[in-house]
């Protein structure tokens, strides 16, 4: 028997201490989150020693708020992360591939037509979403069983564009609707309350379960379509599977918050150069990483442009697009 | 009468026809021998206000940025050779809206007869990025499509956080002009574009046959003597700000520039000095009849060009990722 080389405890130490710090980001993140707010009397020391005033405004105000960014984190993040597995395409996410748009344009459709409406805006998200993805994917030709990396990106744009036409189409059409026209267009957490929280975070921890079931078909996949058959993984079901947590996930983010675009690119990118590109590890580590950033980024709204407030939405595009555009022009398999 | 020119005769005769629908249909119906007793000053009913104070220029506006929108579209899907280019796709409409709303946040505003300067400004900025990403370094049409959509990505980006960071009342107003809509445009709009874009596109179609000599190739091009690389670059500038001063204005109308070129080619083939005209005349109808739909379909409200002409325009796109070969290197 050989002893573990160097090499394997290197990563391994690595990859602690990785973990470590991603813990570490993740408690920093919702300190930071708690202890800022509209409210700037209430602080960090009011977290650990508050008075009545200060426990009113963290427990019913500040604290949804919190795990709310936490939970779009983590739902976004695996989404997008399977998103990218199930396509083997490193710019595919619940934004580019039009599954957020098209939960926004179910959510409208519940909002605006009493048949749709009977369905519950939450299912409706989920179901938009899902038909959203299975269209753009239908466009890149993945049941066929040949996904073609361009018309994917392109498709979902077109799919996204479309959908969120339509979307603007009935805010024009109801007055109400209107007024809260910016929070479902860019994804916004600032009013939100309890039962929206719980409603998101139900979703997480089974998110994260399903997607660790699924994570070796992800590894299967991404040996390639023979070779995932051959290992008696179909490519094709598990694009179906992938495709439904995707939608479950981000159907429901945006049910609660609004389409948030770039998390659910970016965090499955950060979480593959921290650990490497094993989907058993890296479904944990994208729902911390997801979790960290969101948490960081639902902060800076707070404080970057204090007093108004900014949605957490504007602030992951503003981190999350150049990203985007880094990648475009650096990613392979477009040529 | 050649085929080219009787397409273009009846395309002619429909722009008329749309724009006297679009004077005669919105919240109050005009008929039409009230709209031509306006129009020509004759004797009998009038409805002055309505017509020329707001729907007259407003229907000129759809026809000159239509227009400038089909013909920069032409143009950048050419030098390309790239049939999902088109001015949305590439950048260029989100770079000068970013530059508007930057001027309306940073210096609370700039004259009217500034405003497409800035736009302009904007709208180069963002074509520059793509343009020296093709010059410097060959790539595919899809790379430079993926990598026109990051750069839109981030001036969207930079726009929405704008949007709802400033004060409500400063928004409203671009988020309506966003959305590609010709909603309170008067005369003031047309003339700060109107002879801007005229003159552009004037040059454009002096230049047109340029644009078959380079379809040709770079050394059949060079061959008959032309100078390849700076007549790129100008037809290029030509096509961006035609584009960028009509998203001061109008905003972005999604996918006029996209469709118009195709819809044109279809109906008269290939060679640019009789495609340009045509596609002309093909998106002024298109953003005429957006306008007007948007103001006829449910009376009283009024639906913006731009979500009319992306419900349209993106599955339009969809079928033509699905049954164009892309050319494999530009």
């Amino acid at each position: 028997m050989k002893s573990v080389p160097a090499g394997n405890l290197r990563a391994g130490i690595v990859r602690g201490a990785s973990a470590a710090l991603l813990l570490g980001a993740v408690a920093v993140g919702a300190l930071w989150s708690l202890s800022t707010g509209g409210r700037s009397d209430v602080g960090f020391g009011d977290l650990f020693r508050p008075d009545d005033l200060a426990r009113t405004v963290l427990s019913d105000i500040r604290a949804p708020r919190t795990l709310a960014a936490a939970c779009l984190g983590i739902n976004l993040g695996i989404a997008g992360l399977a998103l990218q597995a199930i396509t083997r395409n490193p710019l595919a996410s619940p934004a580019i591939l039009g599954i957020n748009q098209g939960a926004a344009l179910g959510l409208a459709l519940a909002f605006v037509l009493p048949i749709f409406g009977a369905v519950g805006p939450e299912l409706m998200a989920i179901l938009g979403a899902f038909g959203a993805g299975v269209l753009t994917f239908a466009i890149a030709g993945g049941f066929g069983g040949r996904m073609d990396a361009m018309r994917l990106i392109l498709g979902g744009v077109a799919v996204g564009a479309f959908s969120y036409a339509v979307v603007r189409f009935t805010f024009t059409l109801e007055d109400d609707i209107a007024r809260s026209v910016v929070r479902w267009t860019v994804g916004d957490i600032t009013d939100i309350r309890w039962d929206a929280t719980l409603r998101l975070s139900a979703w997480s921890i089974p998110g994260i379960i399903a997607a660790m079931i699924l994570s070796q078909r992800f590894n299967l996949v991404a040996l390639g379509q023979d070779a995932a058959r051959g290992l008696g993984a179909d490519p094709r079901v598990t694009l179906l599977l992938g495709t439904v947590l995707a939608a479950v996930l981000a159907g429901v983010s945006v049910s609660v918050a609004g389409p948030i675009s770039f998390t659910g690119l970016v965090v499955p990118h950060l979480a593959r150069f921290l650990f490497g590109g094993d989907h058993r590890i890296l479904v944990p580590a994208v729902a911390g990483l997801g979790a960290a950033l969101m948490l960081l980024a639902d902060a800076l709204s707070k404080v970057l442009t204090a007093p108004i407030e900014a949605p957490i939405g504007a602030i992951a595009a503003l981190i999350g697009a150049p990203w985007f555009l880094w990648l475009a022009v650096r990613a392979k398999g477009f040529e | 009468m050649t085929r080219p020119l009787r397409i273009g005769l009846v395309l002619l005769t429909g722009l008329i026809a749309a724009m006297l629908v679009s004077l005669a249909v919105g919240a109050v119906a005009i008929p039409l021998s009230v709209i031509v007793n306006t129009l020509l000053d004759l004797d009998g009913p009038q409805q002055d206000f309505i017509i020329n104070r707001s729907r007259l220029p407003r229907t000129l506006l759809a026809v000159v940025t239509g227009a400038s929108l089909a013909m920069s579209g032409a143009i950048i899907q050419a030098l390309l050779r790239n049939p999902l280019a088109s001015p949305k796709i590439i950048g260029i409409n989100s770079g000068a809206a970013l530059a508007v709303l930057l001027s309306v946040v940073l210096a609370g505003g700039v004259p009217l007869g500034f405003l497409p300067a800035v736009a302009a400004l904007g709208g180069v900025a963002a074509a520059a990025i793509i343009y020296i990403l093709a010059e410097v370094r060959p790539v595919s049409p899809a790379r430079l499509a993926l990598v026109g959509i990051a750069v839109g990505f981030t001036a969207d980006a930079g726009v929405d956080f704008i949007l709802v960071t400033a004060d409500t009342y400063d928004i409203s107003a671009p988020l309506v002009w966003l959305t590609g809509s010709l909603w309170s445009r008067g005369w003031s709009h047309l003339g700060a574009v109107a002879p801007l874009l005229i003159c552009l596109m004037g040059v454009c179609l002096l230049l047109s046959y340029r644009l078959d000599i380079i379809r040709l190739g770079s050394a059949q091009a060079t061959g008959l003597g032309m100078h390849v690389r700076r007549a790129r670059l100008v037809l290029l500038t030509l096509a961006t700000l035609l584009a960028a001063v009509s998203v001061s204005v109008v905003g972005v109308l999604g996918f006029v520039g996209l469709m118009a070129p195709h819809i044109a080619r279809l109906l008269v083939g290939g060679a640019h000095r009789t495609l340009l005209p045509v596609a002309l005349l093909v998106g002024a109808l298109l953003v005429v009849i957006a306008d007007a739909a948007g103001r006829a379909l449910v009376p009283g409200i009024e639906i913006s060009a731009g979500i009319l002409t992306a419900i349209f325009g993106a599955p339009f796109f969809v079928f033509l990722l699905l049954t164009r070969e892309i050319e494999a290197r530009s």
